[in-house]
């Protein structure tokens, strides 16, 4: 059986053949791991041979199998929601939400710092493919504020929901954006009731690069969650994720 | 008589209403590079009526008010900057008969 670090190298290896480049394989498991990452961020949504996929699946279920949550072990703030701190790469909930841009293709910036290019690393490369196969039947961009479900791959959690969420320039949230920031709330919870998913995790959807200010967006999450659970009688679990203590702080005052 | 919801005007002449891109809406989307229009004939509220692709979002506009389309902005299916226009003539999207006019009476004065 191949260790970590052996699959690592033959990953590495199979997609720089594949994108014609030469560069040398570091030693350390973490070096390797960046090369990994950039090389898996940059590959478009091409088929993948059987063996490629049994490697890469063998190394991100091992890689991904540390540090996992549950959501049955959160205590909820409110019935039935939740405020975690943590990576939402590591939590086995029904879903994750994935904030996307319209091409819904993933993160192809190597190695970039945004949860989007992190959900497709560890999910794997064939989340991609099944993103591109969804996309091409739409025959255009994705318009922001709705929401498209699928696999969940490497990953802990059962499906991903990807959802574009609206991009602020300057600090200027429009009425527009606020209302579509919601709508991003609205759909996800719509899709994840329609497939049954039993519990959803949301990021803070535009907060990230697509520069939302963070307490009004925390409000609208809330609020539309809060709105949605009640309206629908949902039996839904959700579960608000921040990763930085100011973002805790934030959640936790508009869910006190 | 002129109406805005759903960051459109809704623009009443007699049993026609026209939906138009309101400035705030094109100043949000950016300059227009896409367009397709629904090829549904009846709509419910907050059915899909245009989804587009400008240069700040990308977006799909949907109908304030219920109603039956008898027309949409052909024009703008070849020249999407058209619904950039200050001009209603050439920033209109939708028109639509059969509209409850309580329903429409309803919406926010613009």
């Amino acid at each position: 059986m191949m260790s970590q670090l052996q699959r690592l190298h033959f990953l590495i290896s199979h997609m720089q053949q594949e994108m014609d480049e030469n560069e040398p394989v570091p030693e350390s498991f973490d070096e390797r791991f960046q090369m990994f990452r950039g090389l898996a961020n940059r590959r478009p949504a091409k088929p993948l041979s059987r063996e490629f996929l049994d490697v890469q699946d063998a190394f991100l279920g091992t890689y991904n199998s540390e540090g996992v949550t549950a959501v049955s072990d959160l205590t909820p703030v409110r019935d039935r929601l939740y405020l975690w701190q943590g990576d939402i790469t590591t939590l086995k909930a029904g879903a994750i939400v994935n904030a996307a841009n319209p091409d819904m293709l993933g993160c192809f910036i190597p190695n970039h710092d945004c949860i989007d290019n992190i959900i497709h690393t560890k999910a794997g490369a064939a989340l991609r493919l099944e993103c591109a196969e969804l996309m091409e039947r739409q025959g255009r961009k994705e318009a922001v504020g709705r929401a498209k479900i699928t696999s969940a791959y490497n990953l802990p959690a059962d499906h991903v929901i990807h959802t574009v969420g609206p991009y602020v320039q300057d600090g200027r949230v429009s009425r527009m954006k606020e209302d579509l920031l919601r709508r991003c709330y609205m759909s996800c919870l719509a899709l994840a009731d329609e497939k049954d998913v039993g519990s959803i995790a949301f990021c803070s959807i535009s907060t990230g690069v697509f520069g939302f200010p963070k307490e009004r967006a925390a409000e609208i999450a809330v609020d539309a969650v809060t709105d949605y659970l009640k309206d629908s009688g949902s039996r839904l679990e959700v579960i608000f994720n921040v990763f930085d203590d100011e973002d805790l702080k934030i959640y936790e005052s508009h869910l006190a | 008589m002129r109406k805005v919801a759903n960051y459109l005007w809704i623009e009443k002449n007699g049993e026609e209403y026209k939906l138009i891109m309101t400035p705030e809406l094109q100043d949000d989307i950016g300059t227009v590079g896409f367009v397709e229009f629904t090829k549904e004939k009846s709509l419910k509220k907050d059915d899909s009526i245009l989804e587009l692709e400008g240069s700040k979002t990308v977006l799909d506009l949907t109908t304030p008010i219920a109603g039956e389309v008898v027309a949409v902005n052909e024009k703008a299916a070849d020249t999407p900057e058209l619904l950039n226009s200050a001009d209603p003539d050439e920033s209109w999207v939708v028109k639509l008969t059969g509209v409850d006019e309580a329903e429409f009476n309803a919406l926010e004065n613009a």
